[in-house]
């Protein structure tokens, strides 16, 4: 009975252990399984799902070998393949990952290139415009200089006329009076018989044709200076009746060459009576050239005090 | 009946000996992916070399058992197979992602020359 329960227990021990063995899958399976599951939660279940099922049907080849045939060769040979396929299909997914990147990142270049060539496009637009008005200003002021030189040139051209007028109207005017220079301005000293009779002021026919020229010469001068019209007697009767009468002939004088053209703001008029005569007066000759009219065009700088 | 007996045997171990024809698209298609893993630079990738190797070894083992009339053969290419296919993966990667990080460097590069 001892002998038969041995036996037994022994039978049931080889049956266990062969159907134990029949039930354990070799290690490339395992694995094979394992890889399998894990690529097909990660990555490779999404971006390269054909090659995992590739990997799947080689699998199920090795697990049906197993389930048919136990660990066989065959058996072992499909789980190789099946990890390696797993593999690969892991490989192709994080090469096709990095092929994304790159993908993107050119993409992303491209962006960055355009908005630099935008930027700088309207940076180049910017000094465009600034070239343009600088050119604009420049060209304004050109215009602003050749406009001021053409008033230069008129302006000089029109002194030169003046000056050239003013030259005639003194020439003239050396025939009929005496000119001269001193502290006081030009001098135009007219004889006073050419001018008025005896102890009169009203102005003669003929003097009035020589202070047409005269007021011709004195228009020639300008119009920034003063002219003062001085009226001198000879010492010949007292101051009472000297002192007026030069006046009211320098006056006439004055109005005359006034109704002439000269400015009235410009002249005025003064009477010196006998107080400065140019000669003794103890002959006729010399009284006779006291008796006269001087004009004095004041220098600018007296003209603007 | 000896006679007979020895006929068997000589008939069956014929049979045995006759050669395994390997798929021929098969060994192609393994052939191929063994050039390219070698020409993308597989020999430089230590992964991918071990697995070029695996699959140089496996092709002329599985010539070899199909002279010898081994039906194991076919398995074997198509493990030399995978393996080729694998090691050219390999590779590729490499230099894919190489690719990836030159032109992550060269958008860097082109951001910054737009800040200085």
């Amino acid at each position: 009975m001892k002998t038969m329960n041995m036996s037994l227990l022994a039978t049931v021990a080889w049956v266990g252990l062969t159907v134990s063995c029949a039930t354990t899958p070799p290690a490339q399976l395992v694995e094979a399984r394992t890889a399998y599951a894990a690529s097909n939660n990660g990555l490779s279940a999404k971006l390269t799902p054909t090659e995992l099922h590739d990997a799947w049907l080689v699998l199920d080849k090795a697990n049906q070998e197993f389930d048919q045939h136990g660990d066989t060769i065959q058996c072992r040979d499909y789980a190789y393949i099946a990890q390696n396929k797993v593999q690969l299909a892991d490989v192709k997914a994080r090469t096709e990952l990095d092929r994304q990147k790159i993908a993107e990142a050119v993409k992303a270049g491209v962006v960055v290139r355009d908005n630099q060539v935008k930027s700088t496009q309207a940076a180049l637009s910017s000094t465009r415009e600034q070239l343009k008005s600088e050119r604009r200003d420049s060209n304004a002021k050109s215009e602003e200089i050749e406009k001021t030189a053409e008033q230069l040139a008129t302006e000089k051209q029109a002194r030169m006329t003046a000056e050239a007028r003013l030259a005639g109207a003194m020439k003239d005017l050396a025939a009929i009076a005496a000119v001269k220079e001193d502290s006081r301005g030009l001098v135009i000293t007219l004889s006073g018989s050419i001018l008025f009779a005896s102890n009169k002021f009203a102005l003669l026919n003929t003097a009035m044709t020589k202070l047409d020229q005269v007021a011709e010469a004195l228009k020639a001068q300008g119009s920034d200076k003063q002219m003062v019209v001085e009226g001198h007697t000879d010492s010949q009767g007292s101051d009472r009746i000297n002192q007026p009468l030069s006046l009211n002939r320098a006056t006439s004088v004055r109005d005359y060459l006034v109704t002439r053209g000269v400015d009235s703001s410009k002249i005025s008029a003064i009477g010196m009576g006998s107080s400065h005569p140019l000669l003794d007066n103890r002959n006729a000759e010399n009284r006779a050239n006291n008796r006269r009219v001087e004009i004095i065009i004041q220098p600018s700088h007296l003209s603007t005090r | 009946m000896m006679k007979a007996l020895t006929m068997s045997l000589a008939i069956l171990g014929l049979a045995g000996c006759t050669a395994v024809q390997l798929p021929a698209d098969r060994l192609e298609k393994s052939e191929a992916s063994i050039r390219g893993a070698e020409e993308v630079g597989a020999s430089g990738v230590p992964a991918a070399k071990l697995h070029l190797q695996l699959a140089k070894d496996q092709t002329v083992t599985a010539k070899k058992m199909a002279a010898d009339g081994d039906n194991r053969a076919v398995l074997v290419l198509a493990r030399a197979e995978s393996d080729a296919e694998l090691a050219l993966g390999l590779a590729r990667e490499v230099s894919v992602h190489a690719d990836a990080v030159r032109a992550t460097e060269d958008l860097k590069a082109v951001r910054d020359r737009g800040n200085p």
